[in-house]
């Protein structure tokens, strides 16, 4: 036993030395960072809500023509809605920089027109801002010839800042490491082998099996750390986590599985290129396989995040059984590592 | 030429015996991108928020297939009770919907409205015949300063609204990233090519022959550049592209990929800082390519991503050799560094020291300087970098973007002010640490001329770049736009000397020597733009 925890602290205080899981960190502090940078981004761009929850009164829309409920679809999401007696009345304005867009309303209510600017970036943001207007005022029309649509008065609060933080970012930070862990455990056994130094060190009284769990060992506490790291981060900025204990449990589990994985592609082939190459194939094999028989560690991560009803600790335990049966395996092979 | 192709020959044969019989790297290849590819189109059955919200439906209610939407039949009574005891979020009654008043249930109706709108469109165009079903038509005009006679001006398109989302380029994105996977994915074997001769000692022999570094990274890249530029032939003949515009974007973007990865082999000491360099460079790189060209069509600073031009392609949309060259001259620009630095850092001395990663990089700036005089290599250092330090600058504007807003531009600003003392500075310490410049006099003809370097380099760019950045002030700020050349130059020149005398003469240690010159940088910069308002 003593010898086993010599082995895990060797391998700890080695990656310490080389300093190079700061860029393991790094990475994850960046990868948190930018997905939130472009979430904001855009939303701000691409999301009618948000742009007319900072800006909505100052967007102005001119209206030519018949009276009509557009202006009444317009005004409720917000905008300025200024009628104008003719075209040129309300290009005028357009160009005095009055008014946005410029909605024409002929006698026939299904054939209406839009004048946009000419630069790019406004046309797309006033297409996506009106949007939604246009398409009540096209349900309107639906409901005028007969054609009832059901659900339209549907509301509730825009989710996507929500669904992003549960089910992309938190899982990231959560199963990133376990990644880490996996390629870990593949370099500091193949270091061994490519080295020949794998037979001075089992010279000393360890099995192999031994010595490659303790290897996993010390990758799979990296991601403990890592993880328990990220959750406090997380709660600290205010986010709101359930089940904090069973999240990092499976976390850790997730990052054994990896590490057991990687272990297995390690032990039969016992160089690096070869094992990284067939771990980075066989995760996303699993990733596919996994989305096709619809259990994904991911879901069941969101959903005790978020405190769901019918998720317990129970679908962690299933992850328990996927990690001993990978791990018994790398325990039954490891001996193939001295022959 | 020759030497090159031999060694080409001989990574292809290097990788055949790795992977055993002759078909069986073929094989791993096709395994690759059939993996690649479902996962590519799991990507569109795992939409955001998977299995987040729970759905009660009681009665007459249209089937909901959506991976975000866990659905379970309830009678009336169960529904009712559900919803209030939060096991489920809504509660669908036949057509009638209920939900609290808590965010998550209302996150959950905001989710819900967005499925059924969809599913209701199906419903009426499958039920009634299309003029009923979607009545309107809205044509769009572009106002411009000729159309004041009225409404006679053509429209440029008629839209149904239902069925027109607005334009966002999101899905072009990932198609073009398309292109980036394989690459990366290849270049993991060309670092492990360089790790191999490491390992063997094999190197030393290869140098001792007549072959130059140079050929031997050519000889080695070759066989993936190749893999690399038909993958590219292969997408755009799959996506229906352009496939020499698909070519010609993503050359650049693939000898940059390249260049990175053969940094990589160079620095590393042991294998787990291979993983961790290459996954920082995997990241970087990513978020590098993908973040500008989201905003395609929203902001011209789009075009400092290939991707943005690949989404332009897509969209059918042209552009002009300036939006090309916008992108793909920093990246080949640094690409020819790698190659240089490359050449010079190949040596079995280098290779093999183990030493900690700063001493590395400082031996490997040394290796690169040292061959010509100072006075030569200390300007050009300074001019051939800048490629880096503007690639850099784009990936802090990403990470700042994430501060609040207070704190973004003094975010950005001080992390440039950082990195443009580091480039002008490392030279000139480099060689005064290994006594190469001793004397009062030299250190400042260098920092003068590193500056000189530094600013020339950063002027050449602004000049391919001031067509598109012109109108972003915090640009202007970063590349010292609209100012006298001498103030800058002058400014450069202090804030190097500052940093080489401190620390050649005054043995102050580098960091702190950079913390005090990066400030001065830092504040020079903010007077500036306080100025510019």
């Amino acid at each position: 036993m003593s010898a086993f925890f010599a082995v895990v602290k060797k391998e700890l205080a080695s990656v310490l030395r080389d300093r190079t899981i700061i860029i393991a960190l790094l990475i994850q502090l960046f990868i948190a960072s930018f997905s939130s940078a472009l979430l904001l981004g855009m939303l701000s761009l691409y999301d009618a809500d948000t742009i007319l929850q900072f800006s909505g009164a100052r967007v102005k829309v001119g209206i030519v023509g018949v009276e009509s409920p557009l202006a009444d679809f317009l005004r409720e999401r917000g905008m300025t809605v200024t009628p104008f007696a003719t075209l040129e009345e309300a290009q005028a304005e357009f160009f005095k920089n009055k008014v946005n867009a410029i909605f024409v309303t002929p006698q026939n209510p299904a054939e209406i027109q839009l004048y946009l600017p000419k630069n790019e970036a406004a046309r797309a943001l006033l297409r996506m801002v009106l949007q939604e207007p246009m398409k009540r005022y096209e349900n309107f029309l639906r409901s005028e010839r007969g054609i009832d649509v059901r659900y339209a008065d549907l509301q509730g609060k825009p989710a996507t800042s929500f669904e992003f933080m549960y089910s992309v970012l938190l899982p990231m930070l959560m199963f990133f490491p376990a990644f880490v862990a996996g390629s870990m455990s593949v370099d500091s056994l193949t270091e061994e082998t490519e080295n020949n130094t794998l037979q001075t060190l089992l010279s000393t009284p360890l099995s192999p099996s031994v010595m490659v769990s303790a290897k996993m060992t010390a990758a799979v506490f990296l991601a403990f750390a890592q993880c328990a790291a990220w959750l406090g981060l997380l709660s600290w900025n205010g986010v709101e986590i359930q089940n904090p204990i069973w999240i990092l449990a499976l976390a850790v589990l997730i990052a054994g599985s990896a590490s057991a994985l990687a272990m297995l592609g390690a032990v039969w082939l016992k160089d690096r290129e070869r094992s990284q190459f067939i771990y980075s194939l066989a995760l996303l094999a699993v990733a596919a396989l996994g989305g096709a028989l619809n259990v994904s560690p991911v879901m069941a991560l969101s959903r005790l995040a978020i405190g769901d009803a019918f998720t317990s600790g129970w679908d962690v335990a299933s992850y328990l059984i996927l990690f001993a049966a990978l791990y018994a395996l790398v325990w039954k092979f490891a001996p193939r590592l001295v022959k | 030429m020759n030497q090159i192709l031999v060694i080409a020959w001989r990574e292809v044969s290097r990788l055949r015996k790795r992977f055993g019989g002759g078909a069986s790297p073929l094989a791993v290849l096709a395994l690759a991108a059939a993996v690649g590819f479902s996962a590519f189109t799991l990507r569109d059955t795992l939409s955001l928020g998977s299995g987040l919200y729970r759905v009660g439906v009681s009665g007459n209610v249209p089937n909901i297939q959506d991976s975000r939407f866990a659905v379970m039949e309830v009678s009336p009574e169960e529904g009712q009770a559900l919803l209030a005891a939060r096991a489920i979020d809504v509660w669908i009654n036949g057509e009638v919907v209920f939900a609290r008043e808590d965010d998550k249930s209302q996150y959950a109706e905001r989710a819900l409205k967005q499925y059924m709108e969809k599913s209701e469109l199906r419903r009426i165009a499958e039920t009634y015949p299309p003029g009923a079903a979607f009545p309107l038509r809205v044509s769009i005009h572009t106002s411009s300063g000729a159309a004041q006679s009225g409404a006679a001006t053509p429209s440029d398109e008629v839209i149904i609204p239902s069925l027109t989302p607005p334009p966002a380029p999101f899905t072009q994105v990932l198609v073009a990233l398309l292109y980036v996977l394989p690459i990366t994915f290849i270049s993991i074997f060309f670092t492990s090519s360089f790790m191999d001769e490491k390992m063997n000692r094999r190197l030393t022999i290869l140098l001792s022959t007549p072959i130059t570094p140079f050929q031997i990274i050519f000889g080695k890249m070759l066989p993936y550049a190749t893999f690399s530029f038909f993958s590219i032939m292969l997408i755009a003949a799959l996506t229906k592209a352009n496939i020499a515009l698909a070519l010609a974007i993503f050359a650049p973007t693939t000898l940059f990929i390249f260049a990175i990865y053969l940094m990589v082999p160079l620095f590393y000491r042991t294998f787990k800082d291979v993983t961790f360099i290459a996954m920082l460079v995997t990241t970087l790189t990513t978020a590098y390519l993908v973040f500008p060209a989201m905003f395609t069509n929203v902001n011209d600073l789009a075009y400092i991503s290939p991707l943005a031009l690949a989404v332009k392609m897509y969209r059918g949309e042209g552009f002009g050799w300036r939006e090309y060259l916008f992108p793909s001259v920093p990246m080949t620009a640094v690409f020819g560094f790698a190659m240089f630095a490359g050449t010079r850092l190949l040596n079995e001395e280098f290779l093999m020291g183990y030493k900690p990663i700063t001493r590395k990089a400082a031996d490997a700036i040394y290796l690169m300087m040292a061959h010509a005089s100072p006075f030569w290599s200390v300007p050009l250092w300074s001019l051939l970098t800048i490629p880096v330090v503007y690639l850099t600058q784009v990936v802090f504007l990403a990470f700042a973007a994430n501060l609040p807003v207070s704190l973004i531009l003094m975010a950005i600003l001080g992390a440039s002010a950082l990195v443009e003392e580091i480039v002008k500075s490392v030279g000139i310490v480099v060689l005064a640490q290994r006594g190469v410049i001793t004397r009062w006099r030299d250190l400042f003809a260098l920092s003068a001329l590193s500056a000189l370097g530094f600013l020339i380099g950063e002027k050449a760019l602004l000049l391919i770049s001031v067509q598109f950045v012109s109108q972003a002030k915090v640009s202007g700020a970063l590349f010292g736009a609209g100012l006298l050349l001498l103030v800058p130059l002058a400014a450069h020149f202090l804030f190097v000397s500052l940093t080489s005398v401190l620390t050649a003469k005054a043995k102050f240690p580098y960091w702190l020597a950079l913390a005090l010159s990066s400030t001065a940088h830092f504040i020079y910069n903010w007077i500036i733009l306080r100025g510019g308002q």
